[in-house]
């Protein structure tokens, strides 16, 4: 086990370096951030000035070990645009958009998993080829025109929900979150629903196929003989088994929604990180994308690190091992 | 039951959304916000826009741009090198300490201090010294003569001189260090989110008409419609050109239009040899024909403005016939409409011996302002009617810009806004001869290069007579526009929403929103 993580730890760090890497060098390809954010009217003095300030006018292996050098004693810099601490940025909007990745993930995985099992157990019902016609729209229509519909059904024509935006605010074990009130509810519910039916629509086809394959097999079989009854076989045998790749494609997806959760945040004004981070790349924001990047990346190695020892619950047969 | 509880869900929820806003709340959805609650950090326009209702300035603009005094009643060239700016009295800051000529000597000398990339010292860098005759007489020496004092001054915002030197970001967005002069006082506000102001009740100017503004920032042109139509916002500004006509003709909607800034420009690069290649039949062609003024004459009558506003635009536009909207300071009435005549088009490029025309690079942004794309597009088939193979490129501003001040492009469009209202700005950056010494021609990227226009401009640049300045900024323009050193096509036109009959203001050239000139209707 503790060989297990000390490797992944090596790999987490591996990639940290490979991608801060890449976004240097592809900052310096594109060209100086001077050049995107000066005003029209500066002169060659103050931009030269500006450049030097910055230190965009040293050799990129240079900058690079400068930021290498400010990173070891803690300090991931202060973003160009809004000159406060990237970190202090970063967290400032990551809350807000952890709760809404948090509500939508809830959404799916409580609603697209019955409903797969349900569309597996009788899949012949009309019922499962609803699910399954409503599992196709999910992941096939585009988020955002299902989030302008969504807010021209409820927030214009209804007038039921918020059409956008963050409720207030209150805590929850000390954590600020808008999940603490009704107000806040009433903001986030849209939008997570929104976000949520991409994976609800995946997991339903998961979760259906594994319990089609399963039905047929020799121990669904048997446990029918025995006379137990269809519940106990479905989520004590069942679902067991087929559980390992729905975690896998749960645990991808829940980091590639955090990731890129800015299509839904945009369209419901949700003040997450991802308009932030789309922003700082058109803005060429430097420290701000390479820190973003590296919370990402760590985000994911946790999200794996976790799905692996959820495999090991579910499967006696996993170990975790250090290397091969 | 389960039914019943739903719905008493819903309109509990219904309830607590659709709390009444009293009259006195006025909440804006806008495209942008600031930066920084620090005033001196960013010349960025909504950052000026959002920062005005907090801070004064020392001069004011009026809705086309033109001077109106400000924290100063006014201000006279007392020699060729010195401003004196008489300031107002009776003025106090939000936290009530009074407002005297040191706290604007401070604001000078903390911008070179504070200010980030998009450095604000182009509005100070003319200033050599800062003297304090008395609490409300300042004098400005000045690096030489500079006219334009008083327009650079526009954005100068001013902080009382107990701020000191070491505030920066953090101390000014956590409201500690927000103490204006402004109708509003400053309540909170976070990087791309919700700016929350107070009513200033001292205020030296006329009351604003709403208690508290909320300005929240809603980038997505879909989702700010939507806030409006929601009932969520009062009023949004940026209405995209693909929803203003049916929100026009929407009885419940109330549109707001007006010119702005900017206008989408064609920049021709007239250097020897042109940065990609300009051919016929596959071969490079003798030398650039750009630089010939028949060539530039000819992609100008090419081009048929009416169609660009009425069609490409959907009416939000205006035909340009110079790089400035009318009314402004330097704006030539001697320049006509430019005629759209491909027949005569057709013939200046045969004379000047491309009868066949040319295969041509020509690069735009595509996200800069509503419209570049489409003009772009819309350009390159006009000229392919003058018999130019046209290669159009709409670009991310991310990889234009850097890639322009490379100079790598052999015609360009973009937009640009005079932000100072007059001439000295546009022309100074871009038509001057690049000379990095005067400061002038930064944004000269064609290598355009006029001795007489120059000569003209330059000495306007050092008349202090306002009236005699106009004069000479006007021959300006006549020179550049009949040279096509630049070629005009639309001035773009914002267009702001609210709900109908709620409120009432006079939209702006500089496309600010600013809440203290919006009344209750």
């Amino acid at each position: 086990m503790f060989g297990f993580l000390a490797q992944r730890l090596f790999q987490a760090i591996i990639v940290v370096f490979a991608m801060s890497i890449i976004v240097f060098v592809g900052v310096y390809a594109i060209g100086n951030p001077i050049d995107v954010l000066i005003d029209p009217g500066a002169t060659a003095e103050i931009r030269d000035n500006l450049i030097r300030q910055y230190g965009l006018d040293q050799p990129l292996w240079r900058q690079y070990l400068t930021f290498l050098g400010n990173v070891a004693q803690g300090d991931l810099g202060k973003s160009m645009v809004y000159n406060i601490s990237v970190v202090d940025l970063v967290f400032s909007r990551l809350p807000a958009t952890l709760e809404l990745v948090l509500v939508s993930v809830v959404i799916a995985t409580v609603i697209g998993i019955p409903a797969g099992l349900y569309a597996g157990y009788r899949p012949n019902g009309i019922a499962a080829k609803a699910i399954m016609a409503l599992s196709v729209l999910g992941f096939s229509v585009p988020t955002f025109w299902i989030g302008m519909l969504l807010i021209m059904l409820f927030a214009v024509n209804l007038g039921w929900l918020p059409s956008g935006g963050r409720g207030e605010v209150g805590t929850i074990f000390g954590i600020p979150t808008s999940l603490a009130t009704a107000n806040g509810w009433s903001h986030v519910i849209m939008p997570a629903i929104n976000l949520s039916l991409f994976k609800m629509g995946l997991l339903i086809r998961l979760s259906r196929a594994g319990m089609v394959e399963a039905m047929n097999t020799d121990y669904v079989k048997f446990a029918r003989a025995q006379g137990l009854p269809d519940g106990q076989i479905v989520f004590r045998h069942i679902l067991r088994n087929i559980s390992i790749p729905i975690v896998t494609v749960f645990g991808l997806e829940l980091g590639s929604t955090l990731a890129f959760a800015v299509v839904t945040e945009s369209v419901f004004t949700w003040p997450g990180v991802g308009k932030l981070i789309i922003d700082s790349i058109l803005q060429l924001d430097r420290p701000v994308m390479v820190s973003y990047l590296i919370m990402v990346v760590i985000l994911f190695v946790q999200i794996n690190l976790s799905v692996d020892i959820v495999y090991a619950r579910l499967d006696p047969r996993v170990r975790l091992k250090g290397g091969k | 039951m389960t039914r019943t509880l739903l719905k008493s869900a819903v309109a509990a929820v219904a309830l607590l959304v659709a709390m009444p806003a009293t009259a006195q709340d006025l909440t804006i959805g806008l495209r942008a916000g600031p930066d920084s609650i620090d005033p001196h950090w960013s010349t960025l326009g909504s950052q000026a826009e959002a920062l005005r209702h907090v801070y004064d300035t020392v001069v004011d603009v009026d809705e086309t741009l033109q001077l109106k005094p400000g924290l100063a009643l006014s201000w006279d060239a007392v020699d060729d090198t010195t401003w004196e700016f008489k300031l107002r009295e009776g003025v106090t800051f939000h936290d009530g300490t009074p407002f005297t000529a040191e706290d604007v000597k401070f604001s000078i000398e903390r911008i070179p201090e504070v200010t980030g990339p998009m450095s604000m010292t182009l509005y100070t860098k003319f200033v050599d010294s800062v003297e304090v005759v008395d609490d409300y007489t300042l004098r400005v020496k000045t690096k030489g003569k500079a006219p334009s004092l008083p327009n650079d001054f526009t954005r100068l915002f001013v902080v009382p001189s107990e701020t000191g030197m070491e505030a920066r970001n953090e101390e000014f967005n956590s409201g500690e260090k927000a103490i204006g002069t402004g109708p509003y006082k400053f309540v909170s506000w976070q990087p791309k989110g919700d700016m929350v102001l107070e009513r200033f009740d001292d205020y030296w100017g006329d009351k604003p008409a709403w208690e508290t503004v909320t300005r929240k920032e809603i980038p997505d042109d879909a989702a700010r419609v939507a806030a409006l139509k929601s009932g969520q916002v009062d009023l949004i500004n940026y209405v995209p050109a693909t929803d203003y006509l049916s929100m026009k003709n929407d009885s419940d909607l109330e549109t707001f239009v007006a010119d702005s800034i900017y206008i989408l420009n064609i920049a021709p690069n007239v250097k020897d040899e042109e940065p990609q290649p300009i051919t016929l039949n596959g071969e490079p062609v003798d030398g650039n024909p750009l630089q010939d003024l028949r060539v530039r004459k000819a992609l100008d009558l090419a081009i048929n403005r009416d169609v660009l506003v009425n069609i490409v635009l959907e009416g939000l536009g205006t035909p340009a016939n110079q790089l400035m909207p009318e009314g402004f300071f330097g704006y030539s009435d001697a320049l006509g409409v430019r005629p759209y005549d491909i027949e005569q088009a057709k013939a200046l490029l045969a004379e000047a011996g491309y009868p066949d025309g040319f295969e041509i690079d020509f690069t735009c942004t595509n996200n800069r302002v509503p419209g570049d794309a489409v003009v772009c597009e819309a350009l390159a088939q006009m000229w392919s009617r003058l018999g130019l193979k046209v290669n159009a490129q709409a670009l991310n501003g991310t990889v234009f810009f850097p890639a322009a001040a490379r100079e790598e492009y052999t015609m360009t469009m973009s937009a640009w806004g005079t932000l100072t209202g007059e001439a000295a700005y546009t022309y100074g950056a871009l038509v001057h001869t690049k000379d990095a010494e005067k400061g002038f021609g930064n944004f000269n990227r064609t290598g355009y290069s006029n001795a007489e226009f120059d000569t003209v401009f330059g000495e306007g640049t050092q008349t202090l007579d306002a009236d005699a300045r106009e004069k000479l900024y006007e021959d300006a323009s006549v020179i550049a526009m009949e040279d096509r050193a630049l070629i005009p096509t639309v001035i773009l036109q914002s267009v702001w929403a609210s709900k109908a009959g709620t409120l009432d203001f006079a939209p702006r050239t500089d496309q600010e929103t600013r809440a203290y000139e919006i009344t209750p209707e």
